[in-house]
């Protein structure tokens, strides 16, 4: 189920509402549990069992790590197989057949497993648990139905961000919530669904246009490049934008997962403003542990490759995801000893660097072979004899002309700055979130526009 | 108190919808969109586990919708207006019509549209004297050249590998002689495209006296589609005693023996007055015409307007549409010997042909 859907919007959420509010405080707690599971098994019925056993095994794990401390590093070491093994089989297994067969010429059988929702997520969420347990960061939870609650917490089960127990660990306890917090929430979750349903969703719609048009040209790859990663953006920081909304509804406080990255003035800045909880989460789990910066140049550099292997393989079982995550590998080895320094002196300078970055990053990370990448980025630098632009690219250009001049403002601070000095306009709030809440539902309705006859008859 | 506000207002907002969803009672059919709408879905284990009842569900929710006709024109304004897009759904506006954007040019289409016409051609004698009429649809008089468009001059050059007579209208029609709503012609305009066909078929072209029946708020077809507020169109359907006096045969509907079915002007489509719309094969006599004189049209929706003006100068006019019925019924039911074969697609036709039989 996703969040910008009639279901949710107009079934999943009144009835949770209604349910949650009206039952004991003691009972909350199950409410969520169980409407979070509801939650999961319609959108994945058949993994439903998945998320329960990985529940009650981490929840197990944790309380003996904390018990039996003598025995911690085996119970640790057993529950990160568990969770690790996990998601290789259901989210690489096919990949890894894939390259073996490859490169030893074998035939072994694909397995075509499908990969449950959100297994990336709710693993990456159990593991900084038992090894936050293990580090003493964080008390095992001393309730099964508090743990299994963080672990399917709907809002951010299937599409994060990443949320540490550590977070919520209090609020999972006991939380406010109040007309403060969820009129909070509410902004935040209309302005999740307005980037996620009329700018991601449209900007989506304008790549999908470009990329079929008959006759390509310089422009059109340009402009699906740039499309890609506002939609990627978009998309992904809607979506967080509504998970911490929702969380806000029931009194969680979720931590921010995006900052303006689009307007990062080097990628090292890139990353500390895209997917925060993601990054946060290799740096704590895998940089820091193998030794960070405080070793040897070349264990560095083997530390960062190691971290954006990691990165880009985490996206998906693909090799363009790895590249894309080495890619970024590269160029944050070089900003760090070659050309940081220098870059962040020029004021406009670093940011078109940056964006170019991105921008090609998402090329890659768009394109499924290298075959692809290839002809994209020479198409898109002009080296593949196209025009520069064509009467298909111009109608395209032209009529999404406004909603990209809207992305690309919406990407950065400029409305939250104009927002702060318009405090007097504040009585209006109430009619723009709703009138947003109104817009969006607009959209997904005509979503299903399926004008049954070309031709009549 | 401002939070407060926005959390009753957000919770009712919710609240209300899902209460109207529960109330409000099914519909079967959008006229807008002129289809089925989706109803509740069957609920079975099987169902569940594959997740298609979820999806079905789905549908049914955005189908169902309390007021979908109201949301879906608040997004096409939006569309239109404040983000100025050209289209919305691939419909677009110009100079008062609605258009639909045909794009792009489909060559492959092109190519079995002609394989299929010759195809039917080589299985008639060599005594039919056969005539092709390509009707451009409406986006080609359009002359914003912003637009796309299919490439017109391609696909009139490309069908010139038909086996037919060509009978081009092109220089003689202009933007007027469609619908503003609708993508089809109007009727009461196709006097010079019968002069045009008289002048390639030879046909004793006279100019013969109507009556005009009109009907107003003629919804058409683009006008559910843009979900905008606009005027209607008048359809106008023209008369004389030769029509009038004609008797009809139409396969899917045996009750009906006129030209027209006036029935129609109130129902979903009021361009189903003519020749009661969707119909297979049609036979039209003439008793008024005692020259003998046969005409087999194959033809789409474009037809039925322009095929009553056609009937006084034959005693007979049998009409096919080869999306409906297959070479086997027609070719039982017609000796094809020494009559005229017209065959009378429009462009939209021609460059989405997959749904012609063989």
């Amino acid at each position: 189920m996703l969040f910008s859907s009639i279901t949710f919007l107009f079934y999943f959420l009144p009835i949770l509402l209604i349910v949650y509010f009206v039952v004991p405080k003691k009972f909350k707690n199950l409410v969520l549990f169980i409407f979070s599971l509801f939650f999961y098994f319609y959108g994945e019925p058949k993994y439903g069992f998945l998320l329960l056993i990985s529940c009650i095994i981490n929840y197990i794990m944790g309380s003996l790590i904390e018990k039996h401390r003598k025995y911690a590093k085996v119970f640790l070491i057993i529950t990160l197989v568990y969770n690790i093994g996990q998601l290789l089989y259901f989210k690489y297994l096919d990949f890894f057949i894939e390259n073996v067969n490859n490169i030893f010429n074998t035939n072994i059988k694909f397995m075509y497993i499908v990969m449950p929702i959100g297994i990336s997520f709710f693993t990456f969420q159990t593991i900084s648990y038992v090894i936050d347990v293990y580090n003493k960061k964080v008390e095992a939870s001393k309730s099964f139905l508090n743990f299994a609650t963080y672990v399917c917490l709907f809002p951010q089960l299937v599409a994060g961000p990443i949320v540490r127990y550590e977070t919520i660990s209090k609020e999972l306890k006991n939380r406010k919530s109040n007309y403060d917090t969820f009129a909070l929430g509410v902004k935040r979750f209309a302005i999740g669904l307005f980037k996620k349903v009329l700018i991601a969703n449209l900007v989506g719609e304008l790549c999908a246009s470009l990329s079929v048009l008959t006759n390509q040209s310089v422009m059109s790859y340009v402009f699906q490049a740039v499309g890609f990663t506002l939609q990627i953006y978009f998309d992904f920081s809607g979506y967080s934008d509504m998970a911490i909304g929702l969380g806000l509804f029931f009194g969680f406080h979720f931590l921010e997962n995006f900052n303006y990255p689009l307007v990062a003035s080097s990628i090292t800045d890139f990353w500390r403003r895209w997917h925060i909880s993601l990054s946060s989460f290799f740096r704590d789990y895998v940089y820091i542990p193998l030794g960070g910066n405080r070793v040897s140049l070349l264990k560095w550099i083997r530390n960062i490759f190691v971290v954006w292997f990691l990165t880009g393989f985490w996206h998906g079982a693909s090799w363009n995801f790895i590249l894309w995550g080495l890619y970024f590998a590269v160029i944050l080895v070089l900003e760090k000893k070659l050309y940081g320094k220098l870059l962040n002196k020029t004021k406009v300078f670093k940011y078109i660097y940056t964006i170019v970055l991105v921008v090609i990053s998402f090329v890659i990370f768009n394109c499924e072979t290298i075959g692809d990448i290839k002809i994209f980025l020479s198409s898109m630098f002009g080296f593949s004899n196209l025009p520069l632009v064509n009467s298909e690219t111009l109608y395209y250009i032209r009529s999404y002309l406004v909603l990209l001049i809207i992305a690309i403002i919406a990407s950065t601070p400029l409305l939250k700055v104009i927002g702060n000095k318009l405090k007097k306009l504040e009585f209006l709030e109430p009619v723009i979130y709703i009138g947003i809440i109104i817009l969006i539902t607009a959209y997904l309705i005509d979503s299903s526009f399926n004008p049954f006859l070309y031709f009549r008859f | 108190m401002k939070n407060k506000i926005i959390t009753i207002s957000f919770v009712f907002v919710i609240e209300l919808f899902f209460i109207l969803g529960l109330v409000i009672k099914d519909e079967s059919i959008s006229k807008t969109e002129r289809r089925k709408l989706e109803s509740f879905p069957k609920l079975t284990i099987n169902k569940i586990m594959d997740g298609s009842f979820m999806d079905d569900f789905e549908d049914y929710t955005l189908d169902q919708f309390p007021y979908r006709d109201t949301f879906r024109s608040i997004k096409a304004n939006v569309n239109y207006y404040i983000l100025n897009m050209l289209d919305n759904n691939k419909i677009y506006l110009n100079n008062d019509g609605i258009f639909k954007l045909e794009y792009p040019t489909n060559t492959e289409s092109i190519d079995k549209f002609i394989n299929k016409i010759n195809g039917i051609i080589d299985t008639l004698n060599e005594d039919n004297k056969v005539y092709s009429l390509v009707i451009p649809d409406k986006n080609y008089y359009v002359e914003d050249e912003l637009f796309l468009k299919i490439d017109y001059d391609l696909l009139y050059s490309k069908i010139e590998k038909l086996n037919t007579i060509p009978i081009d209208i092109r220089d003689i029609m202009n933007i007027n002689d469609y619908y503003k709503t609708d993508t089809h012609w109007r009727q009461e305009n196709l006097d010079k495209v019968v002069k045009r066909l008289s002048e390639k078929i030879n046909l004793p072209y006279t100019k013969i006296n109507y009556k005009y029946n009109t009907y107003s708020k003629f919804y058409g077809v683009y006008y559910g589609q843009a979900a905008l507020n606009g005027t209607p169109d008048t359809i106008t359907y023209l008369t004389n005693d030769i029509i009038n006096e004609c008797t009809v045969e139409y396969l899917e509907n045996p009750n009906l023996n006129t030209v027209y079915n006036p029935s129609k002007l109130t129902g979903m489509d009021s361009y189903d007055v003519f020749l009661d719309g969707a119909s297979s094969f049609i036979t039209i006599n003439n008793p008024n015409n005692k020259e003998n004189r046969e005409l087999v049209v194959f033809r789409d929706s474009f037809g039925s307007s322009l095929i009553p003006l056609l009937i006084p100068y034959y005693s007979k006019i049998t009409v096919i549409d080869i999306r409906y019925i297959t070479s086997n019924y027609y070719l039982e039911k017609v000796k094809f010997t020494n009559q005229d074969i017209l065959f009378l697609y429009s462009t939209l036709l021609v460059n989405n042909s997959s749904s012609l039989k063989d």
